[in-house]
């Protein structure tokens, strides 16, 4: 059916569609992490986690009105702005993560499964409504800070800021994966993962492992909030709920837990909404319906996701 | 071969998940009030048996039949409603539930759940309701006033055996012919583990049951059993009376070749 | 310690002493007796606040109180049809706000005879008269609640919530999006018909008396209550906590997991629905953007408020918040703007004059639900179950006390709570090895 769609549009917009879905994929994905490194340590989806992705674009954005940037500076300015800006989003959202954690969620782990969730619940909704309070309820232009240049590959127009996006969240999870692999704390995570209980035994500072995961967490997200100020174009208080359903998603899809299976749904879900919005009439207000079906029907077909282990309950 | 003597029959009873095959090609004849004991080193798959019996995991292989009919694709409630409960091993009891109401939830079968019965409160649902809470203060009594008089204590709140003795309770709420009970000694001491091997044996004949029961105590197993069956690995290694189990040279490599606890 | 046997091999026949021990403790119950006799006479608070409600809208000042009490009954409303599936079920519902929906939508069209659609045709169809579309818009939201409990039953808790989530944002979008409802514009409803009796009138569409529309709210809100507290101590009331407590444990004692669960979520979802008739036919006019997820969470607020899982609780949780939403709020807001230490610039509290706490709203409804979760997750009022029963008809009011709280043991949601001994699990078990860990890095 796809391959009709390319033939009978062309099969540049076709294609014009696939690169858009990579960079929105990459941009996913590095959400979808956030999801899933939660969930593979505590079992909990961190219901607030959209809303810290919106706070780092909030900040991300106050900061370069602050700095009166309205036009790419050039050269080493450009890389220092961006670079301060990475470090800014990364380092707010990672700590009100961390802080989000040891606040709601830590004194809840002994409690039923209702209990946390709620208490995310709220913490999503005092996010939000600060956020509003602070910035207002409307939709606000993030300037343009990264060069409008691109190159064209046949009929498909690939700018340097999807390169950029693209490359670097590749680079992000690239390191998260050798960190996870590589690391003292990466294999604590993985032990906690597993087994708390067991790898507190065997000497794994528990909630000290929890909070750093959610660190990181946290701070890939707001890696993602710069580039999707960037490459969207609009702050809002509201981005991080639709945007949460849709990383949530694609990290189900890929098998929640599982940090490759976030980064393959990822992707996948950017290239889904990608051709959606191309294809489908009223594609765009439609796709995240789309997307809420897709994760109806993983979590009843297959709720371990395509990359995920079928583990039955054990009684 | 299925005859009217046998009760529960597992025939070639298979379970994997994935790569791993929990229980591998049981064969089982339980007798209409016997008492018969699955006994097997950790991890041989006997609560596996008993969830497969209980319709919590289906089979990937082989049928289990009760009174001749097929078990093995029923949802977990329909078994209690052919006449099969137990008891798990780990005891439970719905803990913000008093002792009384854990009970109720075990006569749920008894009761009619017709909305405009109760909605209506209409006399058939107020006298089955009258009749359930009498049961289930019957049941309690079984194991003598204490439990009675602790009824409206939240489950949370009780003594280990207490707990376990409401669990059963419980499960006899339903009225069944087959118990299954998983290690209903765990945890216990030697004075509650006579104890309850005591109410174990009473609970047949005053209930008119079967009883299979999974036990790690070898004393309690080789005294109470009327037949027993040692799984290892998924598999039966060896069935017959106690004293036939206790020669059996398999049995006792499964046990002592590793080291599990015989206590 | 001996243990009794039973001698009867027959289950029904049983001794005598077991007998009498039954009844004396029968006796002391409410069991197989007249409800109402009950909910009536052994709970004083109920009849006073009954009774109470019943005289409001003659003491009432003015006519806006009376409209509030009725939004405030719409609430109480819901509050109760969502404790079932939250509160007794324990399965987290985000997206009641749906039957709300379809509720209110299903009286507006049914009400009219005809919808103009947005391409300005007009489509007929038969007009029915509000108490028809009071249980239409039951029986339709009930419906659609079976409907999205199908799929989800096998759901954790987590992912359960997410998808009812999804389904609350997408029935309102989908109302808003199809070109029969006049989108975003939204859509009139006609309030209930006058009632001709031989003493007089009874108009709902008098706009200087509100009292019908009161009683009218009032009687549901009973007739909806009542039918709760019937459930609640019934099987399947027992079914729905004994699933929230443990699945596997009230499968295994015989509970139907699906017809209990689907149960749970269609009656919520019916009392969704008469709310939201009730409140078209009240608010004679509805849009879309009157429904959205801030329902549901305003809601859920009220219930973990109140007390999940327990009557009186959501509905006095329901009540707080309302009256906190109508009247202290502004009051709030006036008052720290008037206190000399925030008015006068210059002092420390000065920041609070830009604050505007009306505005803050939401903000505080979400501080209220994180508070209530992480410090009294029982609730304000929690459920005080069979205890009452056994005090008997005559016992002292001191088993409850009006709004405040009623003691009892921490069993509201077996919380291990903060700072509670299972947190030095961690931190004790790695102490040395902490050390070694820390100087390793």
């Amino acid at each position: 059916m796809l391959v009709l769609a390319a033939a009978s549009s062309g099969a540049g917009v076709f294609f014009q569609q696939i690169e858009n879905g990579v960079t929105l994929g990459a941009m996913y994905a590095l959400v979808a992490l956030g999801y899933t490194l939660v969930y593979g340590i505590i079992e909990l989806i961190n219901f607030a986690h959209g809303d810290v992705f919106m706070w780092g674009t909030l900040v991300t954005f106050v900061v370069v009105q602050r700095l009166g940037v309205s036009s790419p500076p050039s050269g080493v300015g450009l890389v220092a702005l961006l670079f301060g800006l990475l470090i800014i989003g990364m380092v707010v959202s990672g700590v009100i993560n961390v802080s989000i954690e040891r606040l709601a969620y830590k004194p809840l782990r002994r409690a039923p499964r209702l209990a946390p969730l709620i208490a995310a619940i709220g913490v999503s909704f005092i996010l939000e409504n600060v956020a509003q309070l602070w910035r207002g309820s409307v939709q606000v232009a993030f300037p343009t800070i990264f060069p409008v240049v691109g190159i064209t590959i046949g009929s498909v127009r690939v700018n340097a800021l999807d390169i950029f996006i693209v490359v670097f969240a590749v680079v992000l999870m690239y390191g998260l994966d050798r960190f996870i692999r590589g690391t003292r704390m990466g294999k604590a995570m993985r032990a906690t993962a597993q087994d708390p209980e067991a790898a507190a035994l065997m000497g794994v500072n528990v909630d000290r492992t929890i909070s750093i995961t959610f660190l990181i967490g946290g701070a890939l997200a707001g890696a993602a909030a710069l580039f999707y100020n960037m490459y969207f174009g609009q702050v809002w208080y509201l981005t991080g709920f639709q945007l949460g359903l849709i990383a949530f998603t694609a990290a189900v899809l890929g098998g929640i837990g599982n940090i490759y299976g976030a980064v393959l749904g990822g992707f996948l879900i950017g290239l889904v909404q990608a051709l959606a919005v191309q294809y489908l009439p009223d594609g765009f207000n439609w796709s995240t319906a789309i997307v809420f079906a897709i994760l109806v029907l993983i979590l009843v077909v297959r709720p371990s996701g395509l990359l995920g282990q079928q583990v039955p309950d054990k009684v | 071969m299925s005859t009217p003597e046998n009760m529960l029959e597992l025939r070639g009873v298979s379970k994997s998940f994935g790569g791993l095959t929990a229980v591998d090609s049981v064969d089982l004849d339980v007798k209409r009030g016997q008492i018969f004991s699955i006994i097997g080193p950790n991890g041989a798959g006997k609560t596996t048996v008993f969830n497969l019996i209980t319709g919590i995991y289906k089979p990937t292989a082989g049928d289990i039949l009760l009174d001749g009919l097929s078990l093995s694709t029923l949802t977990p409630d329909r078994v209690v409603k052919r006449g099969i409960t137990r008891t798990f091993q780990n005891i439970r009891l719905f803990n913000n539930m008093t002792v009384l109401e854990n009970v109720l939830v075990g006569l749920h079968t008894t009761l009619p759940g017709n909305l405009f019965s109760i909605v209506l409160h209409l006399p058939n649902y107020t006298r089955a309701e009258r009749a359930a809470h009498e049961r289930a203060i019957e049941l309690l009594s079984f194991f003598g006033p204490s439990l009675v008089d602790r009824r409206d204590e939240y489950a949370a709140n009780l003594s280990y055996a207490e707990r376990r003795r409401v669990e059963i309770a419980r499960a006899l709420g339903a009225g069944p012919k087959l118990l299954l009970l998983d290690e209903p000694t765990a945890g216990m001491n030697d004075a509650e583990t006579a104890e309850a091997v005591q109410y174990i044996q009473q609970l047949r004949t005053a209930f008119n049951l079967t009883i299979l029961l999974i036990e790690h105590k070898l004393q309690v197993t080789m005294g109470i059993s009327d037949r027993i069956a040692v799984l290892d690995y998924g598999r039966k290694i060896a069935e017959g009376s106690a004293a036939e189990i206790q020669q059996n040279e398999q049995v006792i490599e499964a046990y002592l070749g590793r080291k599990a606890t015989v206590e | 310690m001996s243990v009794r046997v039973q001698q009867a091999k027959d289950k029904r026949t049983t001794s005598a002493s077991v007998r009498s021990r039954v009844d004396a403790y029968l006796d002391g119950t409410m069991v197989g007796k007249n409800p109402l006799r009950w909910y009536i006479t052994g709970w004083r608070l109920g009849l006073i606040a009954v009774i109470g409600a019943l005289i409001f809208p003659q003491v009432a000042g003015s006519q806006s109180l009376i409209v509030t009490a009725i939004t405030i009954g719409i609430y109480v409303m819901l509050a109760l049809g969502l404790n079932i599936v939250v509160g007794f079920a324990g399965l987290l519902d985000l997206g009641y706000v749906a039957f709300y929906v379809i509720g209110s939508y299903t009286a507006a069209v049914g009400s009219f005879g005809a919808i103009q659609l947005s391409n300005n045709q007009i489509v007929h169809i038969p007009i029915f008269p509000f108490w028809l579309l009071l249980a239409l818009g039951a029986v339709l939201a009930g419906l659609f609640g079976a409907l999205l409990g199908a799929p989800t039953l096998r759901l954790r808790g987590d992912y359960l919530a997410i998808v009812t989530l999804g389904f609350g944002e997408i029935v309102p979008t989908v109302f808003q999006n199809l070109p029969y409802f006049y989108g975003q514009l939204g859509i009139s409803a006609l309030p209930p018909g006058d009632i001709n009796l031989p003493t007089g009138t009874i108009s709902f569409s008098n706009p200087l008396d509100y009292s019908p529309f009161y009683y009218l709210t009032l009687a549901l809100v009973v007739l909806i209550t009542v039918v709760v507290i019937l459930l609640r101590d019934s099987s399947v009331g027992r079914a729905w906590v004994a699933i929230r407590e443990d699945e596997t444990a009230a499968a295994a004692s015989g509970v139907n997991l699906v017809r209990t669960k689907l149960l749970a979520f269609g009656l919520g979802a019916t009392i969704g629905g008469v709310g939201g008739a009730l409140n078209a036919a009240f608010t004679t006019s509805i849009t879309p953007l009157d429904f959205n997820f801030i329902i549901s969470i305003t809601i859920l607020i009220m219930i973990v408020l109140g007390g999940l899982g327990s009557v009186p609780g959501v509905i006095v949780g329901a009540i707080l918040l309302r009256f906190f939403d109508v009247y202290l709020l502004g009051q709030i807001n006036d008052w720290v703007h008037k206190f000399p230490l925030v008015a006068n610039a210059g002092t420390p509290l000065h920041f609070l004059a830009a604050v505007d706490f009306n505005a803050s709203k939401y903000l505080i409804y979400g501080v209220i639900l994180v508070a209530m979760i992480l410090l009294r997750p029982q609730g304000l009022i929690p459920n005080i179950r069979r205890k009452m029963e056994l005090k008997g008809e005559g016992a002292a009011p001191e088993s409850f006390s009006a709004v405040g709280i009623v003691e009892r043991e921490e069993q509201g949601l077996s919380m291990g709570g903060a700072g509670s001994e299972d947190e030095t699990l961690y931190e004790g078990a790695g102490s040395d090895a902490q050390r070694q860990e820390e100087g390793g890095e």
